[in-house]
């Protein structure tokens, strides 16, 4: 029974094997074709070095194949991965593939290779071999998959610049991802040799990368099992066409071709959508505090946490931000406002580092900003939320705030892999925290909901508990009550407020001047890149530069429209894209509703 | 000077080939691997028209233009449309581009059988030329022209004509085009069918250079069309063009002094140099990122 189906058998777990090392950067939201390089590499190296299986036996034989095989491509992979890690989407496939084509030809020219005829490899995998292996590799991604890495590649995929808010060290983990990607490859390509008896260099072609690609899109490159269901249906449709009797010829390509389209239009996410996914739900009640979390220290009240000396942004000649001097002190809530494009954005983008200043220097919690980057900033204790909500979509609520905690969490995935209990100690750990954020935004019951499907005011506050998982010493809030009606701005006050009743330092941008002048205990007013004004609330509700700025002087009260306009138009920054005649409003009750919903920039290559 | 102008010949067949891919890439931010299968269709159908229909070489062209047109609108229906707005719409888009092409070559061998295809002899004018001691044929001379034509033709489009700006709106930011009344479907599909026919006229062109149709003969040139696209700079339409050149060049030069076997690791090596110091290509714009 089993021998009759073992050549099919083998291939699916060969083929899923090959697929994993696709899913392996997928997951990172990586676009890579050089795996059939790394797999040919693998398959030469392993089995011209190896030792004969007549020397030492078949097992060990391949067993020390595959440790060479992986060793090569892994490899292979931080020497192609280095120097492309920063190229994103279709420039990466491209790279990759490239690197695939030249490997091909420069083996295809080599003596020891055999060339165009192959080289030729004793068959000593079995089908048992082949699923063992497979299975380990489905568990190595099983176990990633919950693990603080695996969530931490999952938010690079969906956003990488919040991922690097949230303190992940982006180039580091989009290398990790390539090199086990490497690794994986470098396996199949092992076992590939190991059964098919003859390789040649053609056999890891453009077709093959596309083919192992094309698997793990099919099969889902959002679950671990979807690789495996996708080879599955790679191998057996052709299987089945024979079996009912189709004819080779020009059906069959058609049929698959057919099945692919189908797939990949209506299963999203790939075969592995068809099973029912566990949404995980906060666990219990938040009793033991913060065992299993990193501690961190914070700055006593009084002590400096932003100090910006001179700070200026300048874009091909127009100053965004001209001449910032601020001082921060822990505990204190600034509030940070000015008309559209004053440049506040961009003062904030500085101080969380995405930004590197023109001139000037600043200091926050104690690192210097300008060419650190924005994980370090982070890290330093520097947490924040986007003008335009920056969440990772497809994740759910509770996932979302659970990457804000990468800070604070342990890694382990490792000990994952090995089932020790601190390991999952240290999940409910991150959960706890994770749960007491939502619940703090008010957002418990929807913990279970993706990202996408809440509301514009929901995805606001999710933003904030995502900010605040990381327990930062520096909160930064950029907009937070846009889109929001002044009931939800009145309980987002309030929170604001009782956060910084537990010491926290914030940094607020808001057009909703009633509420910042109710909740800061300082504002700092921007006009044309410049501080115009900067005290207590009281104060600057009645400095007369300050209502200049907003609504332009007695004098010119007729055209005071349009000398807005005109000045928000010179001021215009690239990170600003409000519309030229936004007039900010002093209701509160009308609070941003003049700012467009982000529309979906398209992805930065 | 016979190396140099045959690097230009085949130069200008990639140019026309990746101006297609870099267009719908360049407008539309999508990779359309379906491209190099509606390449190869038009060759088997261009002999086709020459060989049943009894056309010239020539009165084919425009028909096999047409029928890459109608290719294109079919492939931006069924393949790219549906994906609008989901979030993995780039990597849906590759696959399901792919798996249209899969369908498309099995249609080629439904009605072409798996052999290689000519055209039927006699259909070539004889006339030569001598050019500077190298060998030129009226053939060649005329795919060069016609490959001109058309990029220039399509610059002149993309840049004056009322569609595009339309294009170059699109490009910009899809939404805002929207908003400000352009037909973003519309747009869309024509891209795609100009892309499209565009491939097709150089899938014939390059039948008629070697006098042969392949069912591979798309999955051959795919690879160097990407090369010659990120080489010139995605997007860039007189980057298509120096890069197609560029790469006929390099490879002509390379099986005459380095030998034919290691005639792709130049357009890789190319490709890759490229990637490393310039990832914008040669006259690509860098995008800026927004925050």
């Amino acid at each position: 029974m089993l021998d009759q189906y073992a050549t099919t058998l083998t291939f699916i777990a060969l083929g899923a094997i090959f697929a994993y090392s696709f899913y392996a950067v997928l997951i990172a939201g990586q676009l890579s074709l050089g795996q059939a390089g790394f797999a040919s590499l693998a398959a030469f190296s392993g089995a011209y070095l190896a030792p004969s299986a007549a020397d030492v036996g078949e097992i060990p034989a391949l067993l020390i194949a595959v440790v060479i095989g992986m060793s090569v491509g892994a490899l292979a992979a931080v020497v192609l991965g280095l120097p492309t890690m920063h190229l994103r989407g279709v420039f990466l496939a491209i790279a990759t593939l490239g690197f695939a084509e030249a490997v091909r030809v420069v083996l295809l020219n080599q003596e020891w290779t055999g060339g165009a005829q192959g080289l030729g490899v004793p068959r000593v995998l079995t089908v048992g071999m082949a699923w063992t292996a497979l299975a380990l590799v489905a568990y190595w991604f099983w176990r990633m998959g919950r693990s603080r890495y695996g969530r931490a590649l999952e938010a690079i995929r969906e956003d990488e610049l919040a991922a690097r808010s949230m303190g992940i060290d982006v180039g580091r983990h989009r290398l990790a991802a390539f090199v086990t990607a490497g690794a994986v490859a470098g396996l199949y390509g092992v076992l590939y040799a190991y059964y098919v008896r003859l390789i040649a260099p053609s056999d890891f072609d453009f077709l093959a990368a596309v083919e192992g690609l094309v698997t793990a899109v099919v099969g889902g490159s959002t679950m671990f099992l979807g690789p495996l269901l996708g080879s599955g249906f790679q191998t057996i449709v052709p299987e089945v066409q024979r079996a009912v009797g189709v004819e080779a010829g020009w059906i069959r390509p058609f049929l698959a071709g057919l099945l692919l389209l189908a797939v990949i239009l209506f299963l999203p996410g790939g075969l592995a959508s068809l099973i029912p996914r566990r949404t995980r739900m906060p666990s219990g009640a938040a009793d033991d505090d913060a065992a299993g979390l990193a501690g961190r220290r914070h700055p006593a009240a009084g002590e400096p946490v932003v100090t910006l000396a001179g700070l200026g942004k300048e874009y091909g000649g127009v100053h965004a931000v001209r001449d910032v001097d601020l001082d921060v002190r822990a505990g204190e809530v600034v509030g940070l406002i000015g008309p559209n494009g004053a440049g506040k954005t961009t003062l904030v983008n500085m101080i969380s580092g995405l930004v590197p200043p023109s001139t000037g220097s600043a200091t926050v919690l104690g690192t210097a900003i300008g060419s650190t980057p924005v994980h370090r900033i982070a890290a330093a204790g520097v947490s924040r939320t986007f003008q335009h909500s920056k969440l990772f979509n497809r994740l759910s609520a509770l996932e979302n705030v659970l990457v804000g905690a990468h800070l604070v969490s342990r890694p382990t995935f490792l000990r994952r892999l090995l089932w020790l209990p601190s390991a999952r100690r240290d999940e409910r750990a991150a959960l706890r925290q994770a749960s007491r954020c939502l619940e703090r935004v008010g957002l418990t019951s929807l913990a279970a909901t993706r990202a996408e499907a809440l509301s514009y005011g929901d995805q606001r506050r999710l933003e904030i508990a995502r900010a605040l998982a990381s327990d930062p010493s520096l909160l930064i809030l950029d907009e937070p009550a846009a889109g929001m009606n002044h009931v939800e701005a009145a309980r987002l006050s309030e929170l604001i407020r009782s956060l910084a009743q537990d010491g926290l330092t914030i940094l607020f941008i808001e057009h909703n001047v009633g509420m910042v002048l109710q909740t800061c205990s300082r504002v700092v007013v921007l006009n044309f890149g410049e501080v115009i004004a900067s005290g207590a609330p009281e104060a600057i509700a009645a400095d007369p530069a300050v209502i200049e700025a907003y609504l332009g002087s007695a004098d010119d009260d007729d055209v005071d429209g349009g000398l807005l306009a005109e000045g928000t138009r010179a001021d215009a920054t690239p990170a600003e894209d409000a519309p030229p005649d936004a007039v900010v409003n002093l209701r509160p009750g009308d609070a941003g509703t003049l700012d467009t919903p982000d529309t979906g920039p398209r992805e930065a290559t | 000077m016979q190396q140099l102008l045959n690097g230009i010949f085949i130069g200008s067949i990639y140019a026309l080939f990746a101006i297609g891919f870099t267009l719908v890439f360049g407008i539309l931010d999508r990779l359309n691997l379906a491209h190099p299968a509606v390449f190869a269709a038009s060759a088997f159908v261009g002999i086709e028209l020459v060989e049943r229909g009894g056309l010239s070489l020539w009165a084919a062209l425009p028909i096999v233009f047409v029928f890459g047109a109608v290719l294109g609108l079919v492939i931006e229906r069924v393949a790219f449309r549906p994906l609008k707005g989901r979030a993995d719409a780039h990597f849906a888009g590759l696959i399901s581009s792919i798996a249209l092409a899969g369908m498309l070559v099995a249609l080629l061998q439904w009605r072409y059988g798996p052999d290689t295809r000519r055209f039927p002899p006699g259909s070539f004018p004889d006339t030569r030329f001598e050019l500077a001691g190298a060998q030129v044929t009226l053939v060649q001379v005329v795919i060069l022209a016609i490959s001109l034509a058309l990029m220039v033709g399509l610059t002149y489009m993309v840049t004056r004509t009322r569609l595009g700006r339309g294009m170059r709106a699109v490009a910009e930011n899809p939404t805002a085009a929207r908003v400000l009344g352009v037909d973003v479907d519309r747009v869309t599909a024509i891209t795609f069918a100009i892309s499209s026919a565009l491939g097709a006229v150089a899938g014939v062109l390059f039948a008629i250079n070697v006098n042969t149709a392949q069912l591979g003969m798309g999955s051959a040139i795919e690879l160097k069309g990407l090369a010659v696209i990120i080489v010139g700079g995605m997007g860039s339409l007189p980057g298509a063009l120096i890069g197609g050149l560029l790469l006929g060049l390099a490879e002509v030069f390379a099986v005459q002094y380095i030998g034919s076997s290691w005639r792709d690791v130049i357009a890789f090596g190319l490709l890759f140099v490229i990637l490393l110091l310039r990832p914008q290509g040669l006259l690509g714009a860098r995008k800026v990122r927004e925050v």
